[in-house]
């Protein structure tokens, strides 16, 4: 089944917000929705219009839309990104992209490079798996223990996972997350882990022709610092890295006003 | 029916049975008819229960959990109050219908998610699903109760949410995200010796990419695939592998029958010296012989990896030779052969790329990021499939924030607010042209509008043109921004479904017929949205052509009546040439004139059913008024040629001038229009621009004459333009220091273009930062613009009341830097649409507005600028000038014989920078130098220099603290406003800016001018100080005067007759000095006039 035009916006609770001349989509990550956001919105819709919008895997959209067939590889995703942004008829749009969709962001941008004024990735990692010269952060064993784990009692990964993920002590992220991550129905959340743990662009990052902002916590369980300076000196464009000033692997969640303040100053430049 | 308790029973384990139980035992006791979910939750808080569990820890920390439960108890005791008892008591009053469905719903539920209950292990170890009834654990009953509405409505009024006391019952109290007491399973806290060792292969559709690969196939241009990724090479083998094996079924028909060959070995053989020349051309023949024969669509050939060709140990000649043979190769059979690759990483085909820059064109590749590796048995995973029967999401469990979903019915919604848009339009429609004033309806209907249908009003923008030539600008500006606020609804609706003819849009409008069709279900009552929706979904295609259809036959009737709506406008205008022209119509013509084009490019938009009826009537009025105003164009075209050749814009504003002349003639008292129409030429005129600008401030050259040639262009023709007609509006921004001369500028140009200096509407939006006492300078006179007027509303809603009383003004808007959210937002809105929206949301167009923006910040270093170099009398200081009395002291020097000789006349340094002492000894070498020299003329000049050296040594503590102040005060808005500033300052017409006033020259200026009138009137002897806090005084006096000569005179007609009143009353020595201090704490009393000066000087 193929979602398209209005479709697909409604599908994917497509919303665009505040009132600027340019575009800023805020795409979120794995295990959240688009209210994870919430928490930095308003610093942008004075001044772009922010267009948000669910993953097909996330737990606001009905799962009837995620098709075990096509969402296999991250190209699907890709996908619908650019039906979202054409039958916006967004030309031109600033992208924040946070771990799952930073890598959706990447690819993106090289389908279509026209699209993108810049890329903002939180969080991303090109591949998680450790490889001979790579660190990604996850060796293959360590995956299948967790995907495991996460078939066997969704409910106990959740909690273990989410303190874990948020990374900070922030008890409200914590439950932010959780309750992001119960909402996904846990088929679709062990697929999506799989096909992102499958999913590796390391090859493809010198395709990518936009200037890219890759945010760095100081300490995130899903991506190592190494990454970031591996995205940086193998993206095509013009790479900075800005590291922020807080744990985990949700800053969105855990530490929204630094962010959102960062990202301005990101945006701008 | 209400189902028996024992038969709900059943399904029931034991604990969930008791609850079930002392639900029926409170049913009983308050005789009512049924057991409800109420009763279950009563039950349930009756006793330390699980809910009661959850509802203390989600409960909100506002409150005592005593008093929150205490709430809780009440309110589920008055909803228990409100149902209805039976007549007769029955022993077990049955389980109602909701109570049963929510049992129903657990044990659905349960059965889904084994996973999430405990039974879970049990079910894999004892099979236990063989058993056909599930009983319904305590937990997933309580979480069904509290889906039901009732509850949630009982929970809220006692300040729970459910969905919290779903999450807090769904997680153990044990944990509460504690990382330390609950081991997180993750990564390496599973233990290894986990008997079940399943393996994963991680498997992933390889599928997606052959899908993708033949899509790139079926390319005209840059149809042979490069992959490129990490895992392009088991992608290559893998397409090419399926393929070969004939399970092609995944490709397009178009390519069914396709083969791959690969030159794969034969190509690494040979640049790694293996082969010759003539073997591999041979082998190349063949695969185009081959492609040649081919039924199919064609073959494949596969070269391999890059990588072999740009290894080190590889022979360029040999790489040179396999490029050129395939692109031969390509050249002749390119309609049936294809090659395809792969490539590790970019960074190969980088190389490749490097060695032989034509090779993209030549073999018309197409890079195909591949990012996952294929699959290589089985799709997917069984367990997952397990998994997937289930179709209740799991998320459906947890409300989420309900506005973060957009329902399926948004279109829906919009449908209604059309009709009751075009209601609303047609009433007031018909009271306007009955002349009478309707009410605001329209302002708050529009508030009530989503944010992000209100910028369709973009669009909408090029229909309205408002507030031109108006006898009662108020009312009339009232009522045709309401008519276009209806007609922004309208279009917004029109273009909300834009559908074309063309295949591409045609696509968009089926979705919506599609929703437009499920809301007519939903209307009759169907609640299984999911079903209609799939059923809506499942087959798009199908139902494309009829709703297409369905939708065009409205297209046809509306373009009927546009079609002789044009043809009739001559018609009618002719008619109406006869009828007496009622004032109304004319002064609505200006707007209407702009509709005709409008109006008729409105058919191809009109597909959307709904809006029909509306569209049709509205149409009507648009004509009426239209050739209304088409009448005076006709009638007065000749009378007022050379009017016209003063506008050189579009036919539109050709339209607004001569309706405009003609209400003048109407209506003589028209206020605005006259000066309008007569300062035309003179604003026109560059040169008179500037001079008269020039008169009122003499130091800005540079910045007025870039104001100048601004505003001439933006009334020659050339401003910013809405569609295709000319806003009149111009935006200014007056950036940097100087802020008495931008607000004099400001002022002038309300008065060269308005008439008067009335028409200065001028805001200082910084006024909450800064405190005016009543006492300063710059607080008191017409820069007191400050808090005073505007107490108890916000700064847009005095802008927009000045505006609605005067619309033909300049709105000079200080501290632009300072606004807060709420300007901001309306500013820009304003610079991008020309209408002024208040915090209502009421919109007041600025058509005829000059909008100034001043700020201290630069544009280029947003900095403020008056910090740049150490200054005697930095901007900040003037600023914060007082209007002190001054005094005159005197003072004795003694044993300073040097200085009898001089009189001197010179400004002390600032206080608290320097002590008395040591700046009387660097004075009193300095003088002695100059004394040695004896020009006893430049003394006064010398005077300030020296002064100034002083201040040179202290000023930079001084400038250092205004450089802190400066830069945090900067650092503080920037944050919120820069990107805000950056993005207006980009959108205005000109950006002009401001030199600082030279503050320092004109202190020199008059130092030097009291020093001659002194010695005329005193002597050479007397030596004056004057106090620095009195210069100060006095040069903000100069600056804010509109006279050049104000300060003079003042020192001419004040300061000298003062001092000769000293000069008599001291019996001044050589050793006496006089002073001009202030006297703090004592202010001016009466004023000179023409300066904001003492009238006199008191004495001691």
């Amino acid at each position: 089944m193929y979602l398209m035009g209005n479709t697909l916006l409604e599908a994917l609770n497509v919303r665009v917000e505040g009132s600027g001349q340019k575009f800023l989509v805020l795409a979120h990550g794995f295990g959240t929705d688009q209210s994870v956001w919430k928490g930095i919105l308003p610093s942008f819709t004075p001044y772009y219009r922010v267009i948000l919008y669910d993953l097909v895997c996330a737990g606001s959209v009905n799962p009837d839309y995620f098709d075990f067939r096509r969402y296999t590889t991250l190209d699907s995703y890709v996908d619908d990104l650019i039906n979202i942004l054409d039958a916006l008829k967004v030309d031109r749009c600033a992208y924040v992209g946070h771990s799952f969709s930073a890598m959706i962001g990447i690819l993106a941008s090289i389908r279509r490079p026209e699209l993108f004024t810049k890329l903002i990735l939180i969080g991303a990692s090109p591949r998680f798996l450790n490889d001979k010269d790579y660190h990604g952060g996850f060796e293959r064993g360590e995956i299948e223990k967790v995907l495991y784990a996460m078939e066997a009692n969704y409910n106990a990964w959740v909690q273990g996972f989410a303190p874990l993920a948020v990374g900070a002590d922030v008890p409200d992220a914590v439950r932010e997350f959780s309750r992001t991550l119960f909402n996904m129905r846990p088929d679709i959340t062990l697929f999506v882990s799989r096909s992102i743990f499958n999913s590796d662009l390391r090859g493809v990052l010198g395709l990518v022709k936009v200037s890219c902002c890759i945010f760095q916590t100081t300490r995130d369980v899903s991506v190592p610092t190494s990454v970031a300076t591996y995205l940086r000196d193998h993206l095509g464009g013009r790479n900075t890295v800005e590291t922020l000033d807080t744990e985990g692997h949700l800053p969105h969640l855990s530490a929204p006003g630094l962010l959102a303040t960062k990202l301005r100053r990101a945006l701008s430049r | 029916m209400p189902t028996p308790v024992s038969a709900a029973r059943q399904c029931l384990t034991e604990e969930a049975a008791r609850v079930l139980d002392d639900a029926v035992a409170v049913a009983r006791r308050r005789s009512h008819a049924q057991t409800t979910s109420l009763h279950a939750i009563s039950a349930l808080l009756a006793l330390p229960s699980a809910l009661r569990d959850a509802c203390a820890r989600a409960r909100s920390g506002a409150y005592s959990p005593r008093l929150q439960f205490r709430a809780l108890e009440l309110s589920v005791g008055v909803s228990l109050d409100r149902l209805p008892s039976s007549s007769r008591a029955l022993e077990e009053p049955p389980v109602s219908n909701s109570l049963m469905a929510a049992i129903k719903r657990s044990q659905a539920n349960q059965r889904r998610h084994p996973e999430s209950c405990h039974l879970h292990h049990q079910i894999i170890q004892g099979q236990q699903q063989t058993t056909s009834l599930l009983k319904v654990e305590l937990k997933h009953l309580i979480l069904s109760i509290l889906d039901d509405p009732i509850v949630s409505r009982v929970l809220g009024e006692a300040g729970f949410r459910s969905c919290d006391i779903k999450i807090a019952i769904i997680q153990p109290p044990v944990t509460r995200f504690s990382r330390t007491r609950f081991p997180p399973i993750f990564l390496c806290n599973l233990t290894d010796s986990d008997p079940v060792q399943r393996s994963f292969s991680l498997e992933v559709s390889g599928d997606e990419n052959s899908r993708r690969i033949a899509q790139v196939l079926l390319k005209k241009t840059g149809k042979n695939p490069l992959l490129v990724g990490t895992c392009a090479i088991d992608a290559l083998r893998s397409f090419t592998e399926c393929i070969n094996k004939g399970k092609g079924s995944s490709l397009p028909a178009e390519l069914a029958g396709l083969s791959v060959s690969s030159a794969e070995n034969d190509i690494s053989e040979f640049v790694n010296g293996g082969g010759s020349e003539d073997k591999l051309g041979l082998k190349f023949k063949e695969l185009g012989s081959a492609a040649e024969q081919c039924s199919g669509p064609g073959i494949v050939v596969n070269f391999g990896d890059l990588k072999a060709l740009i290894e080190e140990s590889v022979s360029g000649v040999a790489v040179s030779f396999v490029v050129s043979q395939l692109t031969r190769l390509l050249e002749l059979h390119g309609e049936k052969l294809w090659l395809m690759g792969a490539a590790g990483t970019n960074e190969t085909y980088s190389k490749l790329l490097g060695r032989f820059p034509s090779i993209e064109k030549d073999w018309d590749l197409h890079p195909l990021p591949i990012t996952s590796v294929p699959f290589n048995d089985g799709f997917c995973s069984k367990s997952s499939f397990s998994l997937m029967g289930s179709f209740v999401p799991f998320g459906g469990f947890f409300s989420t924030t309900s506005d973060f979903r957009i329902p399926l019915s948004r279109t829906n919604q919009s449908f209604t607010r059309c009709k009751l848009c075009t209601e609303k339009y047609e009433q007031e429609a018909a009271l306007i042209q009955k002349g009478g004033s309707t009410s605001s309806v329209a302002d708050q209907y529009s508030e009530s509008l989503p944010s992000w249908l209100r910028m369709a009003e973009l669009d909408a923008e090029k229909l309205v043109d408002v507030a031109k030539t108006t006898d009662d600008p108020e009312a009339l500006n009232a009522k045709i921004l309401r008519l276009q606020k209806k007609w922004n609804d309208i279009c917004w609706q029109i273009h909300q479904v834009q559908p074309k003819l063309d295949i591409s849009h045609a696509r968009f409008q089926v979705p919506s017929a599609e929703d437009f069709l499920l809301s007519a279900n939903r209307k009759e009552g169907s609640s299984k949205d999911s079903s209609v929706i799939k059923s809506q979904h499942a087959n798009p295609s199908s139902s494309m052509p009829t709703d297409f259809q369905k939708v065009f036959p409205f297209e046809q009737d509306i373009q009927i009546p546009v079609a002789s709506a044009a043809e009739n406008r001559n018609f009618q205008s002719e008619l109406l040439d006869k009828v007496s022209k009622s004032q109304q119509i004319e002064m609505k013509s200006p707007w209407f004139a702009r509709y005709p084009t409008p109006n008729l490019s409105l058919p191809p938009d009109c597909a959307s059913s709904s809006p029909v009826t509306s569209v049709t009537t509205d149409l009507g009025l648009g004509t009426l008024y239209a050739s209304a105003s088409q009448e005076p164009d006709s009638s007065k075209i000749s009378g007022d040629k050379e009017c016209l050749q003063n506008f050189s814009g579009s036919v539109s504003a050709e339209v607004d001038a001569v309706s405009e002349s003609t209400s003048h003639q109407v209506a003589p008292s028209s206020s605005c229009s006259g000066p309008n129409m007569g300062g035309q030429s003179d604003i026109r005129d560059f040169k008179s621009l500037r001079r008269f600008l020039a008169e009122k401030v003499c130091w800005q050259d540079e910045a007025i004459c870039s104001i100048s040639k601004a505003i001439s262009c933006c009334r020659a023709g050339n401003g910013r333009h809405r569609g295709s007609s000319l806003r009149g509006d111009i935006w200014l921004t007056f950036l940097g220091p100087d802020k008495v001369g931008k607000k004099r500028i400001a002022s002038a140009l309300a008065e060269l273009m308005f008439g008067t200096k009335e028409s200065l509407i001028s805001v200082d939006l910084g006024f909450q930062d800064r405190v005016y006492q009543s006492n300063m300078i710059f607080g008191h006179n017409e820069f007191g613009c400050s808090g005073t007027n505007f107490r108890g509303k916000t700064v847009i809603d005095y802008i927009a009341g000045e505006l609605r009383k005067k619309p033909h003004s300049v709105v000079f808007l200080q501290n632009v830097d300072k606004a807060d959210n709420l300007a901001q937002r309306s500013l820009s809105q304003a610079i991008r649409t020309g209408k002024f929206a208040d915090s209502y949301g009421r919109e007041i167009s600025i058509n005829n507005t000059v909008i100034v923006m001043a700020s201290m910040i630069t544009k280029g270093d947003r900095t403020f600028l008056s910090s740049k170099e150490p200054k005697q009398f930095p901007e900040e200081i003037i600023l914060k000038a007082r209007r002190y009395q001054m005094q005159i002291l005197m003072e004795c020097i003694a044993g300073d014989s040097d200085r009898s000789n001089g009189m001197n006349v010179r400004v002390t340094p600032r206080k608290g920078f320097l002590n008395p002492k040591s700046v009387n000894k660097r004075r009193l070498t300095e003088t002695r130098d100059s004394m040695v020299q004896g020009e006893i003329f430049e003394m006064p000049k010398r005077a300030h220099k020296l002064s100034r050296s002083y201040l040179d040594l202290n000023l930079p503590v001084d400038d250092l603290e205004d450089i802190d102040y400066g830069d945090c005060d900067s650092d503080s808005i920037s944050e919120n406003s820069e990107a805000w500033l950056e993005e207006l300052f980009d959108q205005v017409d000109e950006n002009v800016d401001f030199k600082s006033f030279n503050f320092d020259a004109l202190a020199g200026k008059i130092v030097k001018d009291i020093s001659l009138k002194c010695q005329r009137s005193l002597g050479t002897k007397v030596v004056l100080e004057i106090d620095y806090e009195a210069m100060v005084q006095m040069l903000a006096a100069a600056w804010l005067s509109d006279r050049n000569r104000a300060v003079e005179e003042w020192v001419e007609q004040v300061l000298c007759r003062s001092l000769a009143e000293a000069r008599q009353k001291y019996h001044l020595t050589a050793q006496s000095a006089l002073k001009l201090v202030t006297c703090e704490g004592t202010f001016v009393e009466e004023q000179a006039p023409g300066a904001c000066l003492p009238a006199r000087i008191n004495l001691n």
